[in-house]
């Protein structure tokens, strides 16, 4: 065997969005030797690009809220299929979590009197989301980064993890590779935080980067971890749709919160014709009761434009399907013809310049084109929502690569508090796993050596295949087959797909050398890919409704019977995939008070 | 991205290719392109990995400006190459190399160490002195003091501006354009109490005095944080400081 460069930690958290820096602050804090791994640059993770803001009921602004009318907002937008407990410790947590990023010197807006100022977004009942402009994400992770800097946390950056590390059945650490040198990295470990986000990559249209390839979801399965809820699969229903290179790009909900409609090829307002019977009572069923909503919440109800994301995002593929939708295969959204051009530019400035220098479009001129775009996944590994243990010892997990959270649909500016509430958890639980620990588990040096083996096939052999050509093919496949609308027959298309994908990507070939090889890169990704593929695909068959972000044309209602389980899925170590349904945990009586006034 | 509509018209690009330990010094080697007068030259690189050669390499995120990941020297003008469009270059060729002033990794991919050592120097973050926040509650902060530097806290790490630099080129130990607006921006802070520990070093001769004030930082700024006003602001206060002490001895206090 190789030698290969090795390291010793307490706590190894893998991934450095908002969960993973907050892990490893927290981690960190209470003592315990922490290193954070990441497959780019500090700084640079997805969190960056969240626009809208931090959900948190501060109070300080609208007093009616609190975190019980938070709590109840969030399982009713993920349609009561929420872990109820991460749900009430989220609404509980996140106004604590935001006034610690300001106390490490995250910037907010401000009311004129000095307050943090909150936005209105959809599915909240009051304006909740602590912003700033629309570059919050940006702000967030600066702010935790420079936290993490300034308490020496151990940074590995372009460093990508391949796989976890077992000694029997607990955690022993992790392996991966450093990007530039292609050089193989062990890392000893306590306790394993995973913190990768999500996989919008696996869908032709998204608004995720390249990192967003699902590593995180497909090490947990690897290592034996239970995931949940992988059917569900948020489409964010307003991306960009033109240019072609820009499609998928996402723009934020923030341009309806801020007074943005949407309208079909005729102009009309067609949310009105959408409004679903759960939310019917909250909702204006006129325009006028709807505009006069932005400036008197006291007596008029809010517009359908800000309806949860699956709700608007299905209305809006409706609308496409039935031919009226715009040019290129969206719909309208217009805030020109309803906000000044001064008012458009000073709360959305970079919604501004993103459309006026990717599609030529000056948003405070004409409408802006868009449709929906796979953005953000509510399934993942499934975690204790007190310490984000796994059923893996020493596996834990925060943010978008667990399930639980945010139950079918996950509500915008949900999802940068749950990074910080959940992270910060998962953080503290496994420096207390590290903690009880008397010594690093064992490390199993042949598990190293049969991922290096696996890692060099694509120098070797006579394959012929190309592996961006078969991610260009499982996206397109996923996209056709398990996207926004779904049907048995076409997910049954998709696994016979997905097992011809995986067949071939045996004979993928690269060239060049093992230093910095964006295309050897994502042959190895392309595994990860395969794998979460095929699990959304088998959970989402599994359910026979429509529910949040899984919409089936053969089962278009939702069922009572699925209302009360999480779909599991898990992997055997030779690959074999079994799917159960499992009761969803119990609410407390207390608790479901709060949904009786419905 | 790349599948769909055809094009017979093309644009030529010379890339700056480099393998350190195999290459002695990068070379530009050509490349024709589909013209496409939405692409940005992000989405021909793209292009031509996935289709041309797999092993060309460069750093890119988001595709809209906000990451900071995809700063290179287009036509020899710092940029972000998700908002350099095809269509401004014509008739090309295009020429695309790393950012100027830093070591290279390989290809179009930088070496950033010297960078984040010194944003780590200038302690950004609030150093609350005796008065923390409410209990409870948020600092108050009123849109005018959050004016005061906002702009300042715009930034993404891109690097256009050392690569514009021309006090880099030369002097490796400058703290830099985003480094000193990024302190200054925790300076006017009005959360703030650190100015005291970040002077030391930001009002040395490795911080502002350094900068000659080209003002080349602030041009190539996508985010227009523009780095040299803050700079320039930072002088003014550090002589207005000086002359406090030196005037009125008990000024400072």
């Amino acid at each position: 065997m190789a030698d290969f460069e090795t390291h010793e930690f307490d706590v190894l958290v893998i991934g450095a969005g908002g969960a993973g820096l907050r892990a490893a602050i927290e981690s960190a804090v209470l003592g315990q030797r922490t290193a954070i791994v990441c497959k780019s640059l500090l700084g640079k993770a997805h969190t960056v690009m969240a626009e809208g803001g931090i959900a948190a009921a501060l109070s300080n602004v609208y007093s009616e809220d609190n975190w019980r009318v938070h709590f109840r907002d969030t399982m009713r937008g993920g349609k009561m299929l929420n872990n109820w407990r991460m749900a009430q410790l989220h609404a509980q947590e996140a106004p604590d979590r935001v006034r610690e990023l300001e106390e490490w010197g995250a910037l907010f807006d401000r009311t004129e009197d000095g307050r943090i100022l909150q936005r209105d977004f959809g599915g909240h009942r009051y304006a909740r989301l602590a912003h700033v402009g629309d570059r919050t994400g940006l702000e967030m992770i600066r702010t935790l980064q420079q936290r993490l800097v300034a308490l020496g946390v151990d940074v590995f950056q372009e460093l990508t993890v391949t796989r976890l590390l077992t000694d029997g059945d607990r955690i022993a650490g992790a392996v991966g590779y450093w990007r530039d040198s292609g050089r193989l990295v062990l890392f000893r470990a306590k306790a394993v935080v995973l913190a990768t986000g999500g996989l919008g990559k696996i869908w032709a249209i998204t608004s995720n980067s390249w990192e967003g390839t699902g590593d995180g979801h497909a090490l947990a399965m690897y290592a034996g971890a239970d995931m949940i809820d992988m059917e569900f699969v948020q489409f964010h229903p307003t991306g960009m749709v033109w240019p072609p290179s820009v499609r998928g790009i996402l723009v934020t909900e923030g341009v309806r919160g801020d007074g943005g409609t949407l309208r079909n090829q005729s102009g009309e307002r067609f949310m009105f014709r959408y409004i679903p019977p759960m939310f019917a009572a909250e909702t204006a069923d006129s325009e006028e009761e709807a505009d006069r909503w932005y400036d008197d919440r006291q007596h008029a109800r809010r517009t359908p434009d800000l309806l949860p994301r699956d709700e608007v995002a299905r209305a809006i593929n409706a609308e496409v399907r039935a031919g009226r939708g715009s040019p290129h295969g969206g719909v309208f959204l217009d805030i020109a013809s309803r906000r000044p051009a001064e008012y458009i530019k000073r709360r959305l400035p970079s919604m501004y310049h993103q459309f006026k220098e990717l599609a030529g479009v000056d948003i405070t001129r004409e409408p802006m084109e868009v449709g929906p775009t796979c953005h953000y996944a509510m399934g993942g590994m499934r975690v204790d929502a007190e310490t984000g243990a796994s059923n893996v010892a020493g596996l834990y997990g925060a943010g978008e690569v667990t399930g639980g959270m945010h139950g079918s649909n996950r509500l915008g500016g949900n999802s940068l508090s749950d990074l910080v509430v959940f992270g910060r958890r998962a953080g503290m639980g496994a420096a207390q796993h590290a903690a009880g620990l008397q010594a690093v588990p064992a490390l199993d040096s042949s598990q190293a050596s049969a991922c290096d083996e696996s890692m060099e096939a694509p120098f070797r052999g006579d394959g012929k295949e190309n592996p961006y050509t078969l991610h260009r093919e499982l996206q397109d496949l996923m996209q056709v087959n398990v996207g926004i609308i779904r049907t048995d027959s076409d997910m049954r298309a998709a696994l016979a797909g997905i097992a011809g994908l995986r067949e071939r990507a045996t004979r993928v070939k690269v060239e060049g050398g093992a230093a910095y090889n964006p295309g050897w890169h994502l042959a190895i990704d392309l595994g990860h890919m395969l794998t979460v593929a095929e699990a959304a695909t088998r959970s989402a068959l599994e359910r026979k409704e429509s529910r949040g972000g899984h919409t089936r044309d053969d089962f278009p209602n939702a069922s009572g019977e699925f209302a009360k389980v999480n779909v599991v899925v898990r992997r055997a170590a030779d690959g074999a995939f079994s799917v159960s349904q499992e009761s969803l945990p119990a609410m407390p009586a207390e608790l479901q008070r709060l949904f009786e006034e419905d | 991205m790349t599948s769909g509509a055809t094009t017979t018209q093309t644009i030529g690009f010379e890339i700056a290719r480099y393998l350190p330990g195999e290459d002695r010094a990068p070379t530009l080697r050509h490349y024709d392109v589909p013209y496409r007068p939405e692409w940005v030259v992000l989405d021909a690189l793209n292009y031509l990995k996935d289709e041309v050669d797999g092993t060309l390499s460069f750093r890119w995120s988001c595709r809209m400006g906000v990451c900071g990941s995809c700063g290179a020297m287009v036509n020899g003008v710092p940029r972000l190459m998700c908002a350099a469009f095809l269509r401004d270059y014509l008739p090309g060729p295009i020429r695309v190399e790393p950012l100027a002033n830093f070591p290279i990794e390989r290809d179009l991919v930088i070496v950033l160490d010297d960078f984040m050592q010194k944003l780590r120097a200038v302690k950004p973050w609030i150093i609350p002195g005796d008065r923390p926040p409410p209990a409870d509650a948020e600092y108050r902060q009123t849109p005018a003091q959050l004016a005061d530097f906002k702009q300042y806290s715009m930034c993404i790490n891109c690097l256009l501006c050392y690569s514009a630099c021309p006090v880099y080129q030369h002097e490796e130990e400058f703290l830099g354009p985003a480094v000193l607006a990024l302190a200054q921006r925790y300076d006017h802070d009005s959360r703030d109490r650190g100015n005291s520990q970040r002077h030391e070093l930001t009002w040395s001769d490795e911080g502002i005095w350094d900068c000659t004030f080209v003002g080349e930082c602030s041009a190539v700024c996508p985010k227009h944080v523009d780095p040299a006003g803050a700079i320039q602001q930072a002088k003014v206060e550090s002589t207005m400081d000086w002359y406090r002490s030196v005037l009125w001895p008990f000024g400072r206090r």
